[in-house]
């Protein structure tokens, strides 16, 4: 029970919306519960990582470990405290980052069909391309983008063999932006992949793969979302001029074999990413 | 509420406007404007699950009818007392199998899925094949619904059952 509880505390602090002051990026975030189609997965193997912290975005405070600031610490000359806690921590990230490792499928990011361009800024990736004189790119952040899974787990209620784990994939709710040539706007779609129905054993989920949230006009380049643009909702949308749009899309290259590609690179650049804060954790606990 | 289209798979380019467009036009030729319609387009390897799980025929195919009403009289139209009983059903279009019959053949995607959808649409009204009775009349309505929409598109399309086995 309490480890339900607690990993479900931590799913709400990973699934805090992601920074105001984030670039056009993702002006919602609601993670899917599950993803269909063949994206790169890995297992869940952060159970532990998460009960020994309260989420990534809420910054590293030892405060367990505080109270032995008034018993003896080891002082190494550093400027830091080191405690035997820190230790205990240190060892833990090592053994962690090593099964991290072990799980990696590869050191470099799987490749998007369609000659897609690839640039990173911390955790948001944008992808482009050209066609025909018109500019497409693709943006999305990999903070929070892997929805919480542990409703099942959580009513097995015993460990199941590793295989059996659910599966971590990140599927980040994407901007698409296409610019054409001497306009002064640029059309943009607000993405996601959309929560499938719980299906049990027969596996009939009935969303698309990935569905059109928003879409409106931008000044073209403009790091701000501009809340003044008229905004098409899709929820209560004419479904003909839905499936314009979703085709005007898929003749720009943003279709369901992207999304899924998408979904793969995604995963691929959070573990990474994950990796690396462990890493910086690592160091930042460990003696300079 | 209309057709819901899903795609849910990635084997095959699908325009989503166009099959909206065609499945609306035999919506109107039937006259069953009025009432809701899934349409789901998998790739073979989920109509296979789903034939193997409800037809028990573990082998791909093209369509696979889910009747709201499953005892209509072929040709009759449901008589639904409430709104959320406006409802047909749902037809599983196996849009890769019939893309892989398309290239064998040299025939148009979008065509032969009309010509599936309007097979699909029949089975929800009641029509069935298992006798050469059955066989004939649905036939029949095929080619009805067919010669229609060839009429309205001018477009060429020839009914299914023409070339059907008796076990589809």
């Amino acid at each position: 029970m309490l480890k339900s509880v607690v990993r479900a505390v931590g799913a709400a602090v990973r699934l805090c919306p992601a920074s105001a002051s984030t670039a056009r990026a993702l002006p919602l975030s609601c993670p899917a519960l599950c993803a269909p189609g063949s994206a790169t997965t890995r297992p869940f193997t952060r159970s532990l990582w998460m009960l020994s912290n309260s989420g990534a975005s809420s910054g590293f405070r030892p405060k367990l470990f505080s109270s032995k600031v008034l018993s003896p610490a080891v002082s190494c000359g550093c400027g830091g405290l080191h405690t035997e806690g820190d230790k205990a921590f240190g060892d833990f990230l090592t053994d962690e980052i090593k099964e991290e490792r072990k799980i990696q499928k590869s050191k470099t990011l799987p490749k998007m069909s369609g000659g897609w361009e690839l640039e990173m800024n911390g955790t948001e990736a944008k992808l482009t391309r050209s066609v025909s004189g018109e500019k497409i790119s693709v943006t999305f952040n990999v903070n929070n983008s892997i929805p919480p899974n542990f409703e099942e787990e959580a009513e097995q209620g015993q460990q199941k063999p590793a295989e059996d784990e659910p599966e971590m994939i990140s599927t980040p709710n994407f901007v698409v932006e296409v610019t054409k040539q001497a306009a002064k706007h640029s059309l943009v779609f607000d993405c996601h992949f959309p929560e499938d129905e719980v299906s049990h054993g027969e596996g009939e989920e009935e969303s698309d793969i990935f569905a059109i949230r928003e879409v409106s006009f931008q000044p073209e380049g403009d790091a701000d979302w501009k809340e003044t643009s008229y905004t098409l909702n899709t929820d209560s949308l004419d479904w003909a001029l839905y499936d314009h749009l979703m085709d005007f899309l898929a003749d720009r290259g943003v279709d369901n074999t992207f999304a899924d590609e998408l979904m793969e690179l995604s995963t691929a650049i959070e573990h990474q990413e994950y990796i690396r804060f462990l890493e910086d954790l690592q160091g930042f606990v460990k003696c300079h | 509420m209309g057709v819901v289209l899903r795609n849910l798979q990635k084997v095959v380019p699908l325009r989503r406007a166009r099959l909206r467009k065609d499945i609306d036009t035999l919506r109107h030729i039937l006259g069953v404007q009025k009432f809701d319609l899934g349409i789901i387009c998998v790739d073979n390897r989920k109509i296979q699950q789903i034939n193997n799980t409800y037809r028990k025929k573990n082998i791909p195919t093209d369509v696979l009818s889910f009747p709201f009403y499953e005892d209509l009289r072929p040709g009759k139209l449901p008589c639904p007392l409430h709104r959320d009983e406006l409802n047909l059903g749902d037809i599983f279009l196996g849009v890769e199998f019939v893309m892989k019959q398309c290239q064998e053949q040299n025939l148009d995607l979008h065509g032969a899925l009309t010509v599936v959808t309007a097979h699909g649409i029949c089975h929800l009204l009641g029509y069935r094949h298992e006798t050469e009775e059955e066989w004939a009349e649905m036939l029949q309505r095929e080619n009805y619904i067919l010669s229609e929409y060839n009429r309205l598109t001018g477009r060429q399309l020839e009914p299914l059952m023409k070339k059907c086995s008796q076990d589809r």
